[in-house]
């Protein structure tokens, strides 16, 4: 695959912060230009050229290897491309895209898509807390796009999410959809202890709930033409990363009764 | 100058069509029956912009695998005189017919840059019960309603360079055999995308002239084509043997959706219209004032 590579040199011995590194931004800018961009958080700054080997050429494709979790905000900002990262990626990976892929063929640490509006986030392995939320100063958690992790997601995914989806093979932590207002997150593995808490609207959809808020009813059983259409608008963008169908009839929980009571809980009909 | 093909004349004229707004609908449910159901009501009393407020018609059925939700379901066309007047009729005729109808959702079925209104007037019958699912750039309503909840897009796609009016006048001397063979022509004209014939069946026999003798009619019967007059209206269309006429109305999201339709139909005229009595194939034109698009028969043929 063609593009810009770069190659950390060393275990960091600082957090880097890759924020802006995005292929659009770095195919405006000289190699010279490039290698001097600051991705230290101390004082005295640290180059990219200082910590990475940078080769290839800038392109549609930036390829980060040897990826550490010292590296955040990998694909801040991100609106078109791809960002590949091969290893792990820091905090905040992702954070405010608009468009474009990250594909990170390894962990991603906490706020993975936070403020994200759209685009496509792929991880090969785990993500850590709050994924899909938000930050002091957000108003909103994730507002679009699509994230798939294949391993298990931490604590809180979706905390105050708007809208989007978020697609977990492994299982999901407590607290999953805190505060949701919109949105969907799909985990194949199961929803962790207490989903929802305060949300207001969205949907959580998985296999199994481990324990469930006093604050969510049960609705009964219902074929909802809508999970018809959430499955087919995701084999559709996401082909074999999909999940499997829900079956036809799911139970609704509803909830959370604490607030407006609009959200949504569906798991499999008994 | 006129050309006889297969026995039948075919009029040196040109069938003459004017713009309009169009968009497409997807309506499904439960079962094919019940999405042609809510489809056939939606459009109903749908033939004709000087009465009806909008032309509707079914376009075609879709199989599971064409459809947002993987079930069956029937796509309808609806066109008016502008984006404007449409909405009200999209509003009103989802909102009565298909909101209303057993296990229907209803989405987008034409994809365009313009866009217009489809659930955003359905979906407050959810009484603040209804929530949004926006799924990449295509925002879903789901209205809570007695048999489950009723999925509706937000909106759907517009054209303003539809065309309405495209027509055929087919001329006989036996009103079974001529009806027998309009009917072939709407079922091959039904085969053609895009297109819908508006009347009852596709087809009519209530040709109309602009203007009338009463006041508050825009639109009167057009006596130089009815059997009945000859002879004594002043200017007759029709030859001494004709018995019947009846005209078939195609209205397309495109031109050429129209023209092809017009040729499908008049060859399924020719194919086997002398046999059972159609002598005679002509079209309706105001003498270019009516609209901008002209379907000549003899390029069609």
């Amino acid at each position: 695959m063609s593009g810009l590579t770069l190659r950390l040199k060393a275990p960091a011995t600082e957090r880097l912060t890759l924020s802006g590194i995005t292929p659009a931004k770095l195919s405006a800018l000289s190699e010279h230009d490039i290698a001097h961009l600051d991705v230290g958080i101390e004082k005295g700054g640290m180059a990219l050229g200082d910590a990475f080997d940078i080769s290839g050429s800038a392109g549609d494709v930036l390829t980060i290897e040897g990826a550490t979790p010292e590296l955040d905000f990998i694909g801040l900002g991100l609106d078109s491309g791809t960002i590949r990262v091969i290893g792990d990626a820091g905090s905040y990976a992702g954070r405010k895209m608009t468009g474009g892929k990250l594909e990170i063929h390894g962990n991603a640490a906490h706020f993975l898509a936070s403020g994200s509006t759209g685009g496509m986030i792929h991880v090969r392995g785990n993500a850590g807390d709050n994924l899909g939320g938000m930050i002091p100063g957000d108003r909103f958690g994730m507002l679009g796009g699509i994230t798939v992790v294949e391993g298990n997601i931490g604590s809180r995914a979706g905390d105050k999410m708007r809208r989007g989806v978020i697609v977990v093979r492994g299982k999901t932590g407590a607290h999953t959809g805190s505060r949701m207002i919109g949105g969907t997150i799909w985990a194949e593995g199961g929803i962790g202890p207490e989903p929802g808490l305060m949300m207001r609207r969205g949907t959580l959809i998985g296999p199994s709930v481990e324990k469930l808020l006093p604050t969510f009813v049960d609705t009964g059983k219902h074929d909802l033409v809508i999970v018809r259409v959430i499955s087919r608008y995701l084999k559709t963008v996401l082909g074999d990363l999909a999940p499997k169908p829900m079956p036809l009839f799911v139970q609704k929980i509803g909830g959370d009764l604490a607030t407006i009571g609009r959200g949504e809980i569906l798991l499999p009909a008994a | 100058m006129s050309k006889t093909v297969n026995g039948v004349v075919i009029d040196d004229t040109f069938a003459e069509a004017f713009g309009m707004s169009g968009t497409g609908i997807i309506i499904t449910a439960d079962t094919l029956k019940w999405a042609r159901i809510a489809a056939t009501v939606a459009t109903g009393f749908g033939t004709s912009v000087i009465g009806c407020g909008a032309e509707c018609g079914i376009d075609k059925e879709l199989t599971p695998d064409e459809t947002p939700d993987g079930r069956p379901g029937v796509r309808i066309l609806i066109f008016g005189f502008s984006p404007d007047a449409l909405v009200p009729q999209i509003r009103n005729r989802i909102g009565q017919c298909v909101l209303t109808s057993p296990g229907s959702a209803c989405y987008a079925g034409f994809k365009s840059d313009k866009s217009i209104a489809l659930g955003k007037g359905p979906r407050l019958f959810g009484d603040g019960f209804q929530t949004a699912k926006k799924l990449g750039g295509t925002r879903y309503w789901r209205v809570p309603v007695m048999d489950g909840e009723f999925v509706i897009e937000e909106e759907t796609g517009l054209t303003t360079d539809a065309v309405g009016g495209g027509n055929m006048l087919i001329l006989g001397t036996d009103r079974a055999g001529l009806l027998e063979t309009a009917e072939a022509a709407v079922d091959a004209i039904a085969k053609v995308d895009d297109v819908i014939t508006p009347f009852p069946g596709g087809i009519v026999r209530s040709g109309s002239k602009v203007g009338a003798k009463y006041a508050g009619m825009f639109a009167s019967t057009n006596d130089a084509f009815c059997p009945t007059l000859r002879g004594t209206t002043k200017k007759t269309e029709l030859a001494p043997d004709t018995l019947a006429v009846l005209e078939i109305v195609i209205d397309g999201l495109t031109s050429k959706a129209v023209a092809d339709a017009m040729r499908v139909g008049l060859k399924a005229v020719t194919d086997v219209g002398a046999k059972r009595g159609v002598t005679r194939i002509t079209a309706g034109n105001y003498g270019g004032k009516l609209g901008q698009h002209h379907y000549h028969l003899k390029d069609l043929i």
